[in-house]
């Protein structure tokens, strides 16, 4: 049996059914970024001043990744233009040309993923934010995970009905404790578990006759409730409680705790944990400060300032911040405008309040060089007096904050987490990404695999070539649009 | 060519097949390639999803009937142990998780792949004489991500967080925070839901770009545009529907998986408080935003349920009813117009969201110019039987009831339609009624009417009659019991997602609906309801309701024994085309092999032509060349189409 | 099987030209970006920076489809296909914006669900 047009072109339509069938995909593509560039949209312009977080400006989150942006654009126009070469070559029956164009855009596509993974983590390992309880937002890195919670524990109590106990995976590496039953099913008490293997069977199995035993009483006050009597409450042990031999630490995960005091903490499954608390303090470089959420007469009351404790810099933020109004006043009074009301509580007065690292300090690998030019950045063109707080940030413990954890409202690193932003450019550019691996993927299978075909019927690879090519497209053509809306506008 | 000719020519083309290419189990019935197995493949997954479907409501049912009883039969399942209260009761845990999944299941697993993937597969090739479908491995991928997703969706009732709970549209923000505390949040019932809901659109989307693709470029030599039996006009609109809606879909499961996994606040607004506490996200999110991707997919879903079981409906009647389908062009020009229409009216089911007055009042307009194609199609349906001398078979029963059902489903759906009256009745069980109505007795019954169509085509074996008669009646009887009521009880206020039926607000629902000593209320008592001197109230059509879906289930049983009893001892078909049918798929040996068609099938008219003036019998097939059944117009496409070699 | 029967030369040079204007565009678009024409007042982009943006992508994103993609030798099928599906897509991001459009608290709610922005674009 075989498929007409697999090959040659229908002559009504025009076309062969790959070439129909991709087109009919991509359409379907078309919809799935359009419902992609609809979110954006509609979040974009859907920000409220004020209460939501602000939609920063591309430029001003890539700053130094631009050029970036632009390389990878560059990068895959160059791979479009190799794809329709090696089209072209095997009309042309030059076999060789075919597979040099062919590992060519394989290798663009490759040179686009890596310059995407420096992009990812820079945001992802190297800016980190903390909103304060006012909706003030320092901006900087976290140093050494302390925004997971420092905890030492001895006693963990969970339930026996559902999962075992998350907790488990927040363990600091290698150090997982004997534990000993001290309460639970009665017959298990006193039993030593002396490795992770031994404390999961041992909770299985006794989950196992939790159940059970769970399913037998409730038969029983099925039946007593049938025969018309008020049955005695279920009373079937439920819970287990283990005792380490030595504290273990661990670093737990702000996101999965309900609660947690100096003695305990409490997982949001129900988990916890008796001991003694480490530390729960933040601990932040911070660069800059952000203002806009915080309206501008609470600004001078801003708990930022408390945790920054340093004068100088809440001075030369309010001197800044007039002399900026200033600029804008006249702006509008030249137009002859009213200054509008978005404008003095919008992000146009704020200041950013910049250190310039100390020499080989901890947590400025990797990041330093750009943290350097983003000092120079502000202290030449924005910031007069930042130079003199820069200066105070050279003599070294003032650069690192102690963030009380009552304080913070949220924190975190520029990762989808981080604001709307953060989030669709993840989403989008991470989607975007996978089909340029898949497409990479399927030109690299023509390419290697090819010759066979090649040899039987060229045009039906040159068809194939057609096919992946128009995918290619239309991926490039995506990141044609991706570029300036999420690196630039 | 005589019925015996046909037959032999078939038989000899079987041992050709049979000979030249031996093809091991696996290979010809687990990973086919072949359009007719895969949509067999789908059609039986499809089936024992939408039982399993049916077990989650009849679960419910017994909740809202009898909310304070213990679920007979189940209570010491060790599954069910767990999610039932002390007592033995529904929970309403448990039932949000049935409700969902109920939903999804239906929909997603159960009806669009058992009308789009099955029928849509084995018989759309046929239809247009094409050998298979254009991407026949694609199709088997399609089939498989299908099944992968079914089974995620099985394996997450068995997680520890259960199914999704969310219901079956999985709003954000409740879906975004439900379930949020399990350790492993990636195997938990919501996201797994996601997962997939990803997998089974993807699988969705292959399907759609194979079927359009294959209309467009297969049709055999002499199949133009307007030959196209209808049937393949309204698959081609489906698979339009599923390839430009299922995206957005795939968009919003994108995004709420993101939400959930990677803590992002897409759905999630600022300031969002669960539990009391605030919820740990950047906020600045629009649960609007959602709603929107969501019914952008899910209204045109509604059209992807029902055209195909219009379209076999439409099959169904000229054949039985032997003469052409009226209006076959206006028709096929409503289907398209419908098909367009249906993507502009998606906010019709967000009008209590605080949408503003002038965008509400759009969606109003689309949404009642929808109703025109639809009304189109209808009733070229109906003038299609007049005066026709009709073979009331199983097939044409099923059809028949069809319109009348749908129609129903279609016109307490105008109420829905404007805002006003949308406020009173939104959320409330009148919505259930009126699009189980569609998709119940109107879709499945088309469904069915397919499977008693098209049985003797796939197996050579006829169903049984009798039991057909057994499975038709009372399931028509028992559809409306059941959707009915809801419609009474949704106009007196009664609210959809109340666990225990309206239990809890009885003082407020006891409205009579019919008085003591009545006729109503004597019945009652014969079924052993309430006593006849009670007064029968709204909240007592619960039993009634939840009572007709056990029957319904137990009238299905027929169903399950004709179809397996009837591929062994059915009685054998004498001829390839059993009933008269003048489509191609009837040209092709019983059962069709692999490749389909002994010659190469050529198209000579158009597909409707029953009792033809002057034709020696009463349908004039697609497939026979016989002039002197030609109109003029006919004779000379054909002509022309047979000299030109490129348009095969 | 069909041999070559068609000379590619000038086919190549001009994907070769395509190539080149879509790199000059690339840099339209960068310094465009960084220097936002419009920009004379607050920083950043205006809706007319979007506007010119967007249009030289979509310069961009037709010299793409229309040469690459060889849809310059297409013929209606696949443009109906388009066309169609860019409709659906139009109002896939319109409609659904203009959702919280309210004629009657029309000032309130678009200032509240649009920052203004649409305020802005009406004519005054």
């Amino acid at each position: 049996m075989e498929i007409p047009y697999e090959v040659t072109p229908r002559r009504d339509t025009g076309l062969y059914n790959a070439k129909l069938g991709v087109w009919l995909f991509l359409a379907s593509e078309v919809m799935l970024f359009g419902g992609l560039f609809s979110a954006y949209v509609f979040l974009r312009l859907g920000v409220q001043d004020g209460v939501d977080n602000p939609w920063p400006w591309g430029v001003s989150v890539h700053k130094n990744f631009v050029w970036l942006g632009a390389i990878n654009t560059v990068v895959l126009i160059a791979s479009s233009v190799g794809v329709v070469f090696a089209w072209v070559s095997v009309k042309e029956r030059k076999w060789r040309n075919y597979q040099l164009w062919m590992y060519f855009v394989v290798a663009c596509a490759a040179v686009f993923m890596c310059i995407k993974m420096v992009e990812y983590n820079s945001k992802l390992n190297h800016h980190h934010g903390i909103k304060l309880v006012d909706n003030s937002v320092m901006e900087g890195v976290i140093i050494d995970d302390t925004d997971k919670i420092r905890f030492s524990g001895e006693k963990v109590t969970f339930g026996l009905h559902s999962a075992l106990p998350a907790v488990l995976r927040d363990l600091d590496d290698g150090e997982f404790p004997v534990f000993k039953v001290i309460d639970g099913p009665e017959e298990t008490i006193g039993t030593e578990l002396a490795s992770e293997s031994a404390f999961k069977s041992w909770f299985h199995e006794n989950r196992r006759t939790f159940k059970k035993n769970l399913a037998e009483a409730r038969k029983r006050y099925r039946a007593e409730l049938a025969e018309g009597a008020t049955p005695a409450p279920i009373e079937v042990k439920g819970t287990a409680t283990v005792e380490a031999s030595a504290p273990f630490s661990l670093h737990g995960d702000p996101r999965k705790i309900l609660a947690h005091s100096d003695t305990t903490m409490n997982y949001r499954d129900g988990v916890k944990i008796e001991g003694k608390l480490i530390s729960d303090d933040v601990i932040f470089e911070v660069h800059e400060v952000d203002m806009q959420l915080v309206l501008p007469q609470d600004q001078r009351e801003s708990v930022v300032w408390e945790v920054i404790s340093d004068d100088s810099a809440k001075q030369s933020f309010f001197t800044q911040q007039s002399k900026n109004y200033q600029e804008m006043a006249a702006y509008y009074e030249k137009r002859g405008e009213v200054i509008p009301e978005k404008m003095i509580r919008g992000r146009f007065l704020n200041v950013y309040y910049v250190h310039v690292p100390a020499e080989g300090s901890e947590g400025g690998e990797g990041h330093g060089e750009e943290s350097d030019k983003h000092a120079a950045v502000h202290t030449s063109e924005t910031n007069p007096a930042a130079g003199a707080t820069g200066g105070e940030g050279h003599h070294g413990p003032s650069r690192h904050l102690v963030v009380p954890r009552e304080q913070v409202k949220f924190m975190g690193n520029h990762g989808p987490r981080y604001g709307n932003y953060y989030a669709i450019y993840f989403t989008m550019t991470a989607l975007h990404g996978i089909h340029v691996v898949g497409g990479a993927l399927v030109l690299l299978y023509m390419v290697v695999f090819g010759k066979k075909l090649y040899l039987k019927n060229p045009e039906h690879l040159a068809n194939r070539v057609e096919v992946g090519g128009l995918f290619w497209h239309f991926v490039d053509l995506i990141w044609i649009f991706l570029f300036p809306l999420m690196y630039l506008l | 060519m005589s019925a015996a000719a046909e037959h032999t020519h078939a038989e000899s083309h079987d041992e050709h097949d049979h000979h030249e290419h031996y093809e091991p189990f696996w290979k010809k019935y687990i990973f086919s390639t072949d359009h007719k197995v895969i949509g067999l493949q789908y059609g039986f997954t499809a089936l024992v999803f939408l039982a399993f479907g049916f077990f989650l409501m009849m679960v419910m049912r017994w909740s809202i009937a009898y909310p304070d009883r213990a679920v007979p039969l189940l209570a010491d399942w060790p599954w069910f142990q767990a999610w039932l209260d002390d007592g033995g009761r529904v929970t309403g845990d448990l039932y949000n998780m049935f409700g969902a999944m109920h939903g999804t299941i239906m929909i997603f697993l159960g009806v669009v792949p058992l009308a789009f993937g099955a029928f849509g597969n084995y018989v759309t090739p046929l239809q247009i004489g094409a050998p298979d479908m254009a991407f026949p491995r694609l199709n088997m991928a399609s089939y498989w991500l299908y099944l992968l997703g079914g089974v995620l969706m099985f394996v997450s009732f068995f997680l520890p967080s259960g199914a999704a709970k969310a219901g079956w549209t999985n709003y954000s923000p409740l879906a975004t925070t439900t379930d949020l505390h399990y350790g492993d949040l990636f195997w938990t019932g919501q996201t797994q839901w996601l997962v997939g809901m990803v997998l089974l659109i993807s699988s969705s989307l292959l399907g759609a770009v194979n079927f359009i693709c294959t209309i467009i470029n297969l049709r055999c030599r002499g199949m133009t545009w307007m030959r196209l039996p209808f049937f393949v006009w309204a698959m081609m609109v489906t698979g339009f529907l599923l390839l430009l809606a299922f995206p957005p879909l795939e968009v919003a499961a994108i995004l709420q998986l993101v939400d959930r996994m990677a803590g992002t606040s897409f759905f999630v607004p600022t300031g969002l408080n669960v539990s009391g506490m605030a919820f740990d996200a950047a906020g600045g999110g629009s649960p609007l935003l959602y709603q929107h991707l969501f019914w952008f997919l899910a209204h045109p879903e509604v059209y992807v349920l029902i055209l195909p079981a219009l379209a076999i409906v439409a099959e169904i009647i000229p054949c039985n009813t032997r003469k052409p389908l009226w209006g076959y062009k206006t028709m096929v020009y409503a289907v398209m117009i419908l098909g367009f229409l249906s993507f502009l009216v998606w906010a019709h089911h967000m009008y209590i969201t605080g949408m503003g007055p002038a965008i509400s009042t759009f969606f109003q307009t689309t949404t009642v110019l929808v109703s025109i194609p639809s009304v189109v199609l209808i009733t070229s349906l109906l003038i299609s039987m007049w005066g026709g001398s009709i073979r009331f078979n199983v097939p044409m029963l099923f059809a028949t009831a069809f319109i009348p059902m749908f129609g129903i489903g279609g016109l307490t759906g105008l109420p829905l339609a404007f805002s006003l009256t949308d406020l009173h009745l939104h959320d409330t069980y009148y919505v259930i009624g009126h699009f189980h109505y569609m998709v119940a007795p109107g879709t499945i019954f088309g469904l069915f009417a397919g499977i008693y169509h098209w049985f003797p085509k796939i197996t050579g074996r006829m169903m049984s009659a009798r039991l057909g008669q057994l499975h038709f009646w009372p399931s028509l009887i028992f559809m409306n019991g059941i959707f009915a009521p809801m419609m009474i009880q949704g106009m007196a206020g009664f609210h959809r997602r109340a666990f225990d039926g309206g239990k809890a607000y009885e003082q407020l629902s006891n409205q009579v609906f019919a008085e003591p000593n009545s006729f109503l209320s004597n019945i009652a008592e014969m079924l052993n309801v309430i006593p006849a001197d009670a007064p029968l109230r709204m909240i007592d059509l619960n039993i009634v309701t939840s009572g007709s879906a056990w029957l319904l289930a137990i009238f299905q049983v027929p169903f399950i024994i004709n179809v397996f009893l009837s591929v062994f001892i059915g009685k054998k078909v004498t001829s390839d085309n059993p009933w008269d049918a003048t489509t191609l798929e009837w040209a092709t040996p019983t059962p069709p092999p692999h490749g389909n068609f002994a010659s190469e099938p050529v198209a000579y008219r158009g597909p409707y032509e029953y009792s033809v003036p002057g034709a020696a019998r009463d349908f004039s097939p697609q497939f026979e060349d016989d002039p002197s059944a030609l109109s003029e117009g006919s004779a000379e496409t054909a002509a022309t189409t047979a000299t030109e070699p490129g348009t095969r | 099987m069909a041999e070559v029967t068609h000379d590619f030369s000038k086919t190549k040079r001009t994907y070769a030209k395509v190539g080149i204007a879509l790199g000059i565009f690339t840099i339209i678009t960068v310094a465009l970006g960084l220097f936002p024409p419009l920009d004379v007042g607050p920083p950043g982009p205006t809706p007319g920076d979007f506007l010119i943006g967007l249009s030289v992508a979509t310069c961009k994103a037709s010299l793409v489809a229309l040469i690459f993609m060889h849809l310059n030798h297409e013929r209606g099928l696949i443009y109906k296909l388009m066309l169609f599906t860019s409709i659906l897509a139009f109002c896939l991001i319109v409609v659904t914006l203009f959702a919280g459009f309210d004629p009657i608290v029309e000032q309130y709610e678009t200032l509240k669900t649009t920052g203004g922005w649409l305020l802005k674009l009406r004519p005054q």
